[in-house]
């Protein structure tokens, strides 16, 4: 193990890299750490066996700085063909400060709740929970994707004139979320098992994907929606109750750590899942469990990969970390934990005055201008990890998030990207669909 | 109870039969049919049947605007019309003469903080004006805090001014005028189910199609229905703006348009103790029914006439079965009868699961005819229950999973096991029950009061209402 201050030295560095780009709209801590992998490498700058240290503290700050982004630049206008996230619905009420305040409440409980169960409860309960239920992951992801889809809430189809029509403007919006789905999944499919992409991207083949589904979509809606940069409270007020923050963070950690320690099993369906176990309803609530989803989702399935009696690899980080190296001791996996607690104070700080700076200087560079920023800036991150064909595979993508938000349907549905092929491959069935599509 | 929660206990069906287990370690998915058959009440009723619903009246009082789709929905003038009473648009027209400027007292009711009703006066500033547009002219008026807001919004309404004015539609002896809001005006509201409860008592049943409202920015106006049995009356309270996450972010109507009262000259009761919420998401429909109650005729309420009916009986499960047997029996599936006794269990589950809270359902039709009450532990969206039994799903899975495995993952006793692991579930259980007492307390309080008949009959001593 390395040394102590080793270790406090290469957290920071990390926390300090995840904090200064997280808060940019469309950049993802996995991708930009792939990227750093791929340009730098890791053996040369950093020693190899910081790098986990140096990856924790990232993915801390990611957890905590990313709500600026999802906050202030993820902004609506008012033409609400799309529905809102609460936190856009805070902003447009000039309360994103708020927002960003009770997600840090989230986020902390999230740290807390992560480290306690991380000192007392994984090591014990985790690994016999897990090896009684590891073999059947494979129906637990099919029946979350079954729910997913059967529980679509239709939007709209109240005022329909006939019940044929209340039906079909219900039902168009299910379709248009199948048919995301099911361009997702074919789309995930090709990317996985062909060499469309160059077999030195083995890391990162699934980048451009992610980035077209959800940066770049998201990115590209903030540009044709033109936001109005509306005048925000910077006081630190929010209003909640401890009732409320107490629910919200059960459910919470509840989803998270179903994500968390269950593979392809994501944060938003995790979410979902813990939502309508616990009952959740209020926007503040929504926001405080979205702090400790993320925080348990992104921090604790990467500690996975330090627990010595379970050492489970979970989120593209963790692959690409222990691609490199795997600790491997008790003692890496109690620092990992300190460095969990030391980096959440640095980015719980580093985000409240981030946004405290934002919300008083909201309206001085239009959100606009920074989406072509960084409209640019992923075609180059795609680019650079993918070559030319990871450009094609970013416009495809972007489509099809572009076409969820259309119709008015879950984002979560381009997971399918991700789900489908893993599913045809549990199954058995890859070659069948390789046959069907024509590619083998 | 929620989807999710009825979805799992499916999934938990599944894993009680060892065949099915065994098939899910192979990597057979078929048994996920047992959760879906679990899911499948409301997912018909939901996805189909809400929508194949009749409605005999149907209020939308802030109909949506057809690009948008929020209201108010902009309109012509000629295209409105009496029908149009209480309703909230947009009209943008050049204001072509100002009739006129005053002082007026507005005499108005309101309910106080204790729930009573009383009438309030105050003295307020108006303008009224003509807006033309190029199908034809209306008047528009505008007063008190409206009237206000409309000065600071567009300066002095001044002869051949362009602007886009939005409130309700009302009709007095001149005809249709627009006068000056941010909402409807709750009085359609409550007139149209005081009308319909009416008929009701005449024809049987009549059922309500109540639209919500909602705003630019993914917002919503929330408002409230009242049915108070013993005052017979049906009174609508127009509330604040509210977020789809119920977080009222204030655009509180002023006090003289915050409530619409209409009176019901026949008996009716409520069965559920409070009033109806209406605002994000979609509008209820309310069955009027008339039925006998303590050897009266009264009107009964019943809220989502098409939830609980066929879909959510024991009857249905068999028919499940029965369909899933058939089906995978044709296929060659080999474990057909244990998936079709699992879809089966996990749709009783549902059923049971909802006779938990307050709606009920149509047990076992045909033999039963209506709706038996359910046990009123708590409502549907109780975060306790909900996690309770979705937790004792959980435990259920694990456990079998488990004790089918040779040799076992967790190597303790299965009772051990399963207290182990069900011990938050049985907690959330006996706190639900606690609470269940006090909750039954309070309604059969209610109740009393809701139900008071004797109250109808003084009433019509004296002459009715």
């Amino acid at each position: 193990m390395l040394p102590l201050l080793d270790i406090l030295i290469w957290s920071l560095a990390g926390v300090l890299f995840g904090s200064l780009i997280s808060w940019i709209p469309g950049f993802h801590i996995f991708n930009i750490m792939a990227l750093l992998v791929a340009v730098f490498g890791v053996g040369e700058l950093m020693p190899v066996q910081a790098f986990p240290f140096f990856a924790i503290g990232a993915i801390v700050a990611y957890a905590y700085v990313s709500a600026i982004s999802s906050v202030y630049f993820s902004v609506a206008d008012e033409s609400a063909v799309f529905l809102l996230f609460p936190t856009q619905r805070y902003l447009l009420l000039g309360r994103g400060h708020e927002a960003v305040l009770l997600y840090l409440i989230g986020a902390v409980a999230g740290t807390l709740i992560l480290v306690i169960g991380a000192l007392f409860i994984f090591p014990k309960v985790l690994p016999p929970i897990y090896q009684a239920t590891s073999p059947y992951i494979t129906y637990f992801l099919t029946a979350i994707v079954l729910f997913m889809f059967m529980s679509e809430w239709p939007k709209e189809g109240d005022r329909g004139k006939t019940p044929f029509q209340r039906l079909w403007m219900a039902w168009r919006q299910i379709l248009g979320g199948l048919l995301v789905f099911l361009l997702s999944g074919i789309l995930g499919f090709i990317v996985m098992n062909t060499n469309l992409l160059p077999t030195t991207s083995a890391y990162t083949r699934l980048t451009p994907m992610f980035i077209g589904f959800f940066g770049m979509s998201w990115v590209l809606l903030n540009i044709l929606s033109n936001p109005p940069m509306l005048e925000q409270v910077p006081d630190d007020r929010i209003e909640s109750s401890p009732y409320n923050i107490a629910k919200a963070s059960f459910g919470g950690a509840l989803g998270g750590t179903i994500a968390a320690v269950y593979p392809i099993i994501t944060g938003g369906m995790g979410a979902l899942i813990a939502g309508h176990m616990t009952s959740q309803r209020g926007d503040d609530a929504f926001i405080i469990s979205q702090g400790v989803n993320r925080v348990i989702y992104y921090v604790g399935a990467f500690t996975l990969l330090f627990l010595p009696n379970l050492r489970l690899t979970r989120g593209a980080a963790a692959w690409l970390v222990s691609s490199i190296y795997t600790p491997k001791s008790y003692a890496e996996y109690l620092a990992a934990v300190g460095v969990i607690l030391l980096s959440a104070g640095i980015s719980f700080v580093f985000t409240y005055y981030i946004s405290k700076f934002l919300a008083r200087s909201f309206n001085i560079v239009h959100i606009r201008k920074l989406s072509y920023f960084v409209a640019i800036t992923l075609v180059i991150i795609s680019y650079v990890l993918t070559g030319p064909m990871g450009i094609v595979v970013l416009l495809v993508s972007t489509a099809i998030g572009m076409m969820a938000a259309a119709f008015n349907t879950r984002r979560s549905y381009c997971l399918g990207g991700l789900i489908l092929p893993v599913l045809i491959s549990m199954t058995g069935h890859t070659g069948e669909v390789m046959h069907l599509l024509g590619l083998g | 109870m929620r989807g999710f929660t009825h979805y799992i206990s499916g999934l938990a069906a599944a894993t009680f039969f060892p065949a099915l287990v065994a098939d899910l370690r192979m990597g057979i998915l078929i048994p996920v049919i047992a959760a879906a058959a679990a899911y499948f009440p409301d997912f018909v009723d939901f996805k189909f049947g809400k929508f194949f619903s009749r409605r005999d009246y149907e209020i939308d009082p802030a109909p949506w605007d057809d690009k948008k789709h929020y209201a108010p929905k902009l309109v012509k003038v000629a295209e409105l019309n009496e029908k149009n009473r209480y309703q909230f648009f947009a009209v943008q027209g050049k204001v072509s003469e100002i009739v006129e400027r005053g002082e007026d007292t507005l005499v108005f009711k309101m309910i106080d903080e204790n729930g009573n009703v009383k009438t309030v006066e105050k003295p307020y500033k108006s303008i009224i004006f003509k807006l033309t547009d190029e199908t034809g002219t209306i008047t528009v008026e505008a007063f008190g805090e409206d009237y206000d807001f409309f000065e600071e919004e567009f300066g002095e309404i001044a002869f051949g001014k362009e602007m886009l004015v939005f409130g309700y539609v009302d009709v007095d002896d001149d005809g249709i005028k627009l006068v000056v809001s941010d909402a409807p005006h709750p009085q359609g509201i409550a007139e149209t189910i005081a009308k319909a409860i009416e008929e009701a008592y005449e024809k049987g049943e009549t059922i309500v199609k109540i639209h919500n409202i909602r705003l630019p920015g993914d917002v919503y106006r929330r408002f409230f229905i009242h049915l108070d049995p013993p005052k017979r009356e049906v009174r609508v309270e127009m509330g604040p703006i509210v977020t789809p996450g119920g977080v009222a972010i204030g655009g509180e109507v002023p006090d003289y348009r915050r409530v619409g009262i209409a009176k019901v000259s026949v008996p009716f009761i409520k069965t559920y103790p409070k009033p109806t919420r209406v605002d994000s998401f979609s509008g209820p429909e309310i069955a009027f029914r008339k039925a006998e109650f303590k050897g009266k005729t009264v009107v009964k309420d019943r809220f989502l006439p098409w939830h609980h009916g066929f879909s959510h009986s024991l009857t249905m499960g068999i028919i499940i079965g029965i369909v899933v047997f058939a089906f995978f029996k044709l296929i060659g599936y080999a474990h057909a009868t244990e998936l079709a006794l699992a879809a089966m269990i996990g749709q009783w589950l549902h059923v049971f699961e909802d006779q938990l809270g307050f709606m009920g359902s149509n047990l076992l039709p045909p033999i039963t005819k209506d709706v038996i009450p359910g046990f009123k532990l708590g409502e549907s969206g109780s975060g306790l229950t909900n996690f309770s039994t979705a937790w004792l799903m959980i435990a259920f899975m694990i456990w079998n999973f488990n004790r089918f495995t040779d040799p076992r993952p967790i190597p303790i006793a299965d009772w051990k096991l399963l207290l182990l692991l069900a011990w938050p579930s049985i907690i959330g259980f006996a706190i639900a029950i606690v609470k269940s007492f006090r909750l039954r307390k309070e309604i059969s309080q209610l109740m009393d009061y809701y139900t008071n008949l004797e109250a109808f009959e003084e009433m019509e001593e004296v002459g009715g209402i």
